[in-house]
C-alpha cells in the first residue's frame, strides 16, 4: 500500500538468504512462451463453474467483504483470504513459498515498485491471454502504466497515490498564509514564515522513507530507474533533475526550515498532534490516515496540489498503492486471473475498497462517480478532498518505471541518502554515492548497466 | 534470576522456614540502611515498573489523546472501556482467536516441555552412562544457540513434513528446552539425595516409578520454574510464528498484535489501530501475570519440605 521502506531493511538482513533463491530460479529457458491469444468464452465459463479453491494472500484488513462479492458471483470459486505480514515480511513469505515449491498462494498482493522483481524472477502470470487488455482502459493510464509493458499486463491496480499537500489553515494562517503555495520558491518563503511566526516546521523530509523523495522525483520529471524486463537495467539517482531537486530541500534543511525525522513511529505522529509540522508533502491515502492517527486537528487541515518547479504548471508523482497479481505456479490461471480483476474491476467491489477500506482508487468507475467525489470532509474542513486527489491523480507523469530490486535500492538510499537528510549534509554527494553503489550491485548481480 | 534464587536457595544449609526470632536479631541490620542502596533500588525498580504503567496509562486513551497528552499521565478523555471493546471486535473479534491459540501454544508446550526437561535432568544428575558428558555439554552448548537462528532450517524442515502453517509449526521446536535440562540437572543433583533413591530401589521401586513419584515430586519448584520458563518463552515466541504461520486465525498475540500495529502504518487502506494495539498488549501480558502470582507460592513452598534426613 503506502510502501516498505520500514521492512525494506529487514528485507536487506534477508536479502542474503533470499540472494541465492532468486538467482537460483533462473528465468531462462524455464519460461514456458505465454500464449498470446485469447482464452475463449467456453474455457472461461468452465473454469468458473469448476468447484475450485483459491488462495489470496494481502494486507489489507476486510478485503473478505470485496471477496464475498466475487464468490457470489462464482459461487464454485471458494477463495482463502490470508494476510501473511506487510511488505517486506509478505514478499519474503512469497518468495519462500515459490522456492520451496509448495503453499504459493494464487494472487499476492503487490506494491508497484516490487513488480519488476517478481517478473525478474519470471514468478508473475501474464494476464493478458485472459482478457485484461479489455480493462486497460478503466484505470488511470499511470497507473495501468505501471502494472503492464509491451511483454504482458502483470497485475491489476488496486489504490495509487498520487501526491498533493496537507496543510494546516490555522497555523498557515498565523504565519500570514492564506493560500497553498503554488510553485517550490512560494513553498520555501512560506517555509520560513511559518517557521519564523509559529515555530512550526512547514512540513518533513523523513531519513527513512524513500518512497516519498522518489514520489517527488517522479513528479520533477526524473527518471532514476529503467528496467527493459530481462537483464538491462538503467540507474540516474544522479541525474541533474534529481539534484536540483534535492538541493531545494538540502537548502530549507540547512536553514532548518524543515524537520528531518523518520516518518510512520510514534515521534512522528506526536509531531503531526502537536502542531510540530504545519504540512506534509504526501499520497492520496494519507487524509483518511490522519483522520485515524491525529483526530484532535480535526477541522484544520485542508488539501491542494503539490508546490510546482514551473509556474504554471500541473504536475505529480505517486507515493504506494498497490496491485494484485497471479503467481506463475497457480494451478487455477483463469480463476485467479478473474479474482485479481474482478475485485479491482467490478464497480461495486472498487466502490467499497474506496468507501470502506478508504483505498484511493485507481479505477475511473469510482473517480467518476460523483457520490465520492463530492463527499464533502469535515476533518478538512469540508473540502471535496476524493475529487482533489482525482484531479491531482490525472496528471501524474505516466513514465516512470522501477528496478527489479527495489529493496536493495530501497534500503541503500535509507543508508546513504536518507542518513545525509539526517545530518543536514550534503545531499548531492549523497545521490553520487546511491548512484555508485547501485550500478556496482546491478553489475554484481549480472546486469547491463544501461 | 529465579535460578539464582533456586539454586542458592538448595546449597544453603537445610534451615527451617524463617521463625520470628532470627528475624529480630536481623533488626539492627536493617537500621544500618544505606541510602545509595536505596536510591538505586527505588531507581531499577521504576525502571522496570515504568514502561507497565505507561502501558496501563496509554490503554485509557483514545488515539489522538495517545499523540498529544503526555505519555506517562491519563489523557483528556478515559477510553479504557472503548478500547476494550474494539480490542474483541475488531476483524470480527478475531483478537480472541489469537488468545486462544496462544494459550493452547504456551499452555502445551510449557507442559511437555517441563516434564522432558524435568526427565532429562533428571537422568544426567543420577545415572551415570556412556557418552553423558558429551551429551550434556552438547546441551549446555545448545543453550547458546538463540532459537531466533535456528528458525529458518527449522522452516525448511518443517516444510518438507508439510508441517508448516500448522500449530504443530509452533508447538514442536517448543518442546525441547535446554536451559531447562540444565537447570533441572543441577536442582535434582541438590534436591534429591542418592540414598533416597536407593531407599526406594531396596523397596523394590522400578527405576521410572522412582523418578515419577519420588523424583518427580521433590523437583516440583524446579518443575515450576521450567514451566515457567516455557510459558513465557512460547507466550512471546515472536520470530518462530511469524515465519510458521500464514493463516491470520492460527496466530498467537504477538503476531496477531505486530500485524495489528503494521496496519495501523499501511498508509492505504490502513486501520489506525494504535490504542486498540496497545490495550491488546495489556490484555496480552494478564494471563502470564496471573501465571506468576499463582505458581510463584510453588517457588516459596518449601525446599525442606520434602527434604531427607541426612
Amino acid at each position: 500500500m503506502k510502501k516498505a521502506s520500514k521492512t525494506a531493511a529487514a528485507m536487506a538482513v534477508l536479502a542474503g538468504i533470499t540472494g541465492f533463491m532468486i538467482t537460483g530460479c533462473s528465468p531462462a529457458g524455464t519460461s514456458p512462451a505465454q500464449s498470446a491469444t485469447a482464452m475463449s468464452q467456453e474455457d472461461f465459463d468452465k473454469a468458473m463453474s469448476t468447484p475450485t479453491k483459491l488462495t489470496f494472500w494481502t494486507w489489507l484488513p476486510d478485503v473478505q467483504n470485496e471477496v464475498a462479492l466475487f464468490e457470489k458471483k462464482y459461487p464454485q470459486i471458494d477463495v482463502t483470504v490470508e494476510n501473511v505480514g506487510q511488505g517486506g515480511e509478505h514478499y519474503q513469505k512469497v518468495r519462500t513459498a515459490l522456492q520451496s515449491g509448495d503453499g504459493a498462494p494464487d494472487v499476492i498482493q503487490l506494491e508497484y515498485q516490487y513488480i519488476p522483481s517478481f517478473n525478474l524472477t519470471n514468478s508473475l502470470l501474464n494476464l493478458r491471454p485472459y482478457g485484461a487488455d479489455d480493462i486497460s482502459g478503466d484505470y488511470v493510464d499511470w497507473a495501468w502504466k505501471q502494472v503492464s509493458n509491451d511483454k504482458g499486463v502483470w497485475a491489476v491496480p488496486q489504490d495509487v497515490g498520487p501526491m498533493g499537500n496537507l496543510y494546516r489553515t490555522d497555523i498557515l494562517e498565523k504565519a500570514g498564509i492564506t493560500k497553498a503555495p503554488a510553485t517550490y520558491e512560494e513553498y520555501a518563503a512560506d517555509a520560513k514564515a511559518v517557521k519564523e511566526k509559529t515555530g512550526s516546521y512547514i512540513s518533513n523530509l523523513p531519513t527513512n522513507d524513500p518512497a516519498q523523495v522518489i514520489g517527488l522525483l517522479w513528479q520533477a520529471g526524473v527518471k532514476p530507474f529503467s528496467y527493459d524486463g530481462d537483464k538491462t537495467v538503467g540507474i540516474n539517482v544522479n541525474s541533474a533533475e534529481a539534484k536540483k531537486v534535492l538541493a531545494y530541500w538540502q537548502d530549507l534543511i540547512q536553514k532548518d526550515l524543515i524537520s528531518v525525522d523518520a516518518d510512520f513511529n510514534d515521534q512522528y505522529y506526536q509531531g503531526l498532534a502537536s502542531d510540530k509540522y504545519a504540512g506534509w508533502l504526501t499520497a492520496a491515502w494519507a487524509p483518511i490516515f490522519l483522520q485515524g492517527t491525529v483526530e484532535n486537528t480535526a477541522g484544520k487541515w485542508a488539501a491542494a496540489p503539490l508546490p510546482q518547479w514551473s509556474a504554471g504548471e500541473q504536475v505529480s508523482g505517486n507515493w504506494g498503492g498497490s496491485s494484485d497479481a497471479v503467481l506463475k505456479t497457480t494451478k487455477n490461471p483463469i480463476a485467479a486471473a478473474e479474482l485479481a480483476k474482478f475485485i479491482n474491476h467490478d464497480e461495486e467491489s472498487t466502490k467499497m475498497f474506496a468507501t470502506k477500506q478508504f483505498l484511493f482508487p485507481a479505477a475511473k468507475s469510482v473517480l467518476e462517480d460523483s457520490s465520492y467525489t463530492d463527499q464533502k470532509v469535515a476533518f478538512f474542513g469540508g473540502q471535496q478532498v476524493n475529487k482533489l486527489f482525482g484531479q491531482i491523480s490525472n496528471t501524474v507523469d505516466t513514465d516512470f518505471q522501477w528496478l527489479p530490486f527495489t529493496e536493495y535500492a530501497y534500503s541503500q538510499f535509507n543508508e546513504i541518502v536518507g542518513t545525509a537528510i539526517g545530518a543536514k549534509g550534503d545531499l548531492n554527494t549523497a545521490l553520487d554515492k546511491w548512484q555508485e553503489t547501485l550500478v556496482s550491485y546491478a553489475k554484481d548481480q549480472g546486469f547491463t548497466v544501461k | 534470576m529465579t535460578t539464582m534464587h533456586i539454586t542458592s536457595d538448595t546449597t544453603n544449609e537445610p534451615a527451617p522456614p524463617t521463625t520470628p526470632a532470627p528475624r529480630k536479631k536481623l533488626r539492627p541490620r536493617e537500621s544500618q540502611r544505606s541510602t545509595l542502596l536505596t536510591v538505586l533500588l527505588w531507581l531499577c525498580a521504576l525502571y522496570f515498573i515504568l514502561p507497565l504503567f505507561w502501558l496501563i496509562v496509554a490503554s485509557t486513551k483514545s488515539n489522538a489523546d495517545l499523540f498529544s497528552t503526555f505519555g506517562l499521565w491519563f489523557g483528556k478523555t478515559f477510553e479504557l472501556w472503548n478500547n476494550l471493546v474494539s480490542v474483541f471486535t475488531v476483524r470480527d473479534g478475531l483478537f480472541l482467536q489469537w488468545v486462544i491459540n496462544t494459550v493452547l501454544y504456551a499452555g502445551v508446550s510449557a507442559v511437555i516441555a517441563s516434564i522432558l526437561a524435568t526427565a532429562a535432568g533428571y537422568a544426567f544428575a543420577k545415572y551415570q552412562f556412556p557418552g553423558d558428558k558429551l551429551l550434556f555439554s552438547i546441551i549446555l552448548g545448545a543453550i547458546m544457540i538463540p532459537l531466533t537462528a535456528l528458525a529458518l532450517p527449522t522452516y525448511l524442515l518443517f516444510n518438507t513434513a508439510g508441517l508448516t502453517n500448522t500449530p504443530w509449526a509452533v508447538i514442536l521446536p517448543s518442546l525441547v528446552s535446554p536451559f531447562g535440562v540444565y537447570l533441572m540437572r543441577v536442582y535434582a543433583a541438590d534436591a534429591i539425595s542418592d540414598s533416597l533413591i536407593e531407599a526406594a530401589r531396596v523397596d523394590g521401586a522400578g527405576e521410572f516409578r522412582i523418578f515419577w513419584q519420588v523424583g518427580f515430586r521433590l523437583l516440583g519448584p524446579g518443575v515450576v520454574t521450567v514451566f515457567l520458563f516455557a510459558l513465557v518463552a512460547t507466550w512471546n515466541n515472536y520470530f518462530l510464528p511469524l515465519i510458521m504461520l500464514n493463516s491470520s486465525s492460527l496466530y498467537p498475540l504477538t503476531v496477531g498484535l505486530a500485524q495489528q500495529q503494521a496496519a495501523s502504518a499501511a498508509g492505504g487502506g490502513a486501520q489506525a489501530l494504535f490504542s486498540t494495539v496497545i490495550t491488546g498488549s495489556l490484555v496480552s501480558i494478564v494471563p502470564l501475570i496471573i501465571a506468576f502470582l499463582v505458581l510463584q507460592r510453588y517457588w516459596q513452598a518449601g525446599l525442606t519440605t520434602g527434604g531427607v534426613k541426612e
